[in-house]
């Protein structure tokens, strides 16, 4: 649920990248970091080891400005990737609004989506949170690599009901990135007008 | 609903606003900050000769983050929670106590100013903080006008192309 502040007439959104190690999610919220002009964009906060893998989280405040006389703002998050990091990957998801699950189209990284995101599950559920509750966007990313699997393929293993709005990407060359974002802050946007 | 969340608004908020004020006065320290749980600042004061914070949004974020790494690690070593951290730096100290178990209280302050005080002061106001945060607990939740959603939409494509 999202946090609203009513003196300060502020509703303040978060949304958490997820996926597996080296699916680009920080490449994602770089570029974003990248595009957006600088006075709707706070500092980028990167917690990263030296060669600049995360290492607890990445985060970059958003202001989408004035609605209804509300400063409405989304908080983007991602987690650690790398299996052996759960502890802290579970902290971030810590009261999240809406998720964007960043898939790996490397032949050999689809076991590596699929376990991404039985941990998700499997981390969401031990916050109590309810799956269907949350909105999820799945963004299929490096559509450029020469041996990329099939969309559909990698659709089958994450999300083999066909529930979640799925994007291609490139997150390195900015393509999808955005498109993503939108479909979930819309979402979350959504939900929240609907709760209330 | 996904997290019970604070919504601090009207008298409340101004009430907060009030014992934070007041505790500035009272110690001395810089920069006075309300943060829930999940990073939001909820309410913050600054002391008039402080020079400009730091961004906040930061500021909270790794605070929040870092009060949930060692609320992690607590539970490990069979606590609940550390409900009261210090880091200590050449030239200035952070202090961060959790009020109740939804927000967190968090003061920087310089070398000139001491902890033990700091400390006397900060407990006196958490449990002034505490009781207006619990009140807020039952009160009703605020209604989104109709045409929320179509607003923020429209500022996304702005945004977002």
């Amino acid at each position: 649920m999202s946090t609203i502040n009513f003196a300060a007439r502020e509703i303040n959104c978060k949304i958490v990248y997820y996926g597996p190690g080296m699916c680009g999610k920080t490449t994602n919220l770089k570029h974003v970091f990248g595009k957006v002009p600088g006075h709707l964009r706070g500092e980028m906060v990167s917690l990263a080891t030296e060669d600049e893998r995360t290492l607890f989280f990445d985060f970059l405040p958003l202001d989408l400005g004035t609605v209804q006389g509300f400063k409405t703002r989304f908080h983007l998050y991602t987690v650690p990737g790398q299996v052996f990091y759960n502890a802290s990957r579970k902290l971030i998801l810590r009261g999240v609004d809406g998720i964007i699950f960043v898939a790996d189209s490397a032949p050999n990284r689809l076991r590596a989506n699929a376990e991404s995101m039985r941990n998700l599950r499997e981390n969401l559920a031990e916050h109590g949170i309810d799956i269907s509750e949350v909105p999820i966007v799945i963004q299929i990313n490096k559509r450029d690599l020469p041996d990329a699997l099939p969309t559909e393929m990698i659709r089958a293993v994450i999300d083999p009901h066909k529930r979640y709005p799925v994007h291609e990407a490139v997150a390195s060359g900015g393509s999808g990135v955005f498109e993503t974002l939108k479909v979930a802050s819309r979402l979350v946007l959504e939900k929240l007008s609907k709760n209330r | 609903m996904i997290e019970p969340s604070l919504a601090l608004y009207g008298e409340a908020f101004a009430r907060v606003d009030q014992h934070l004020e007041e505790l500035l006065e009272a110690t001395g320290v810089r920069y006075c900050l309300l943060v829930d749980r999940k990073g939001f600042v909820l309410s913050h004061k600054e002391a008039l000769w402080a020079p400009r914070p730091p961004a906040l949004d930061s500021v909270a974020t790794l605070v929040a983050s870092n009060a949930a790494a060692t609320a992690a690690l607590a539970n490990m070593l069979g606590e609940r929670t550390f409900s009261e951290q210090t880091h200590q730096g050449e030239n200035g100290t952070l202090y961060v106590e959790s009020v109740g178990d939804e927000a967190l209280l968090t003061l920087i302050f310089d070398t000139s100013v001491a902890l033990g005080k700091v400390k006397v002061y900060a407990r006196k106001t958490i449990s002034k903080v505490e009781a207006v945060l619990d009140e807020l607990k039952d009160a009703p939740v605020p209604e989104l006008g109709e045409g929320f959603s179509q607003g923020a939409t429209a500022l996304l494509d702005d945004l977002l192309g």
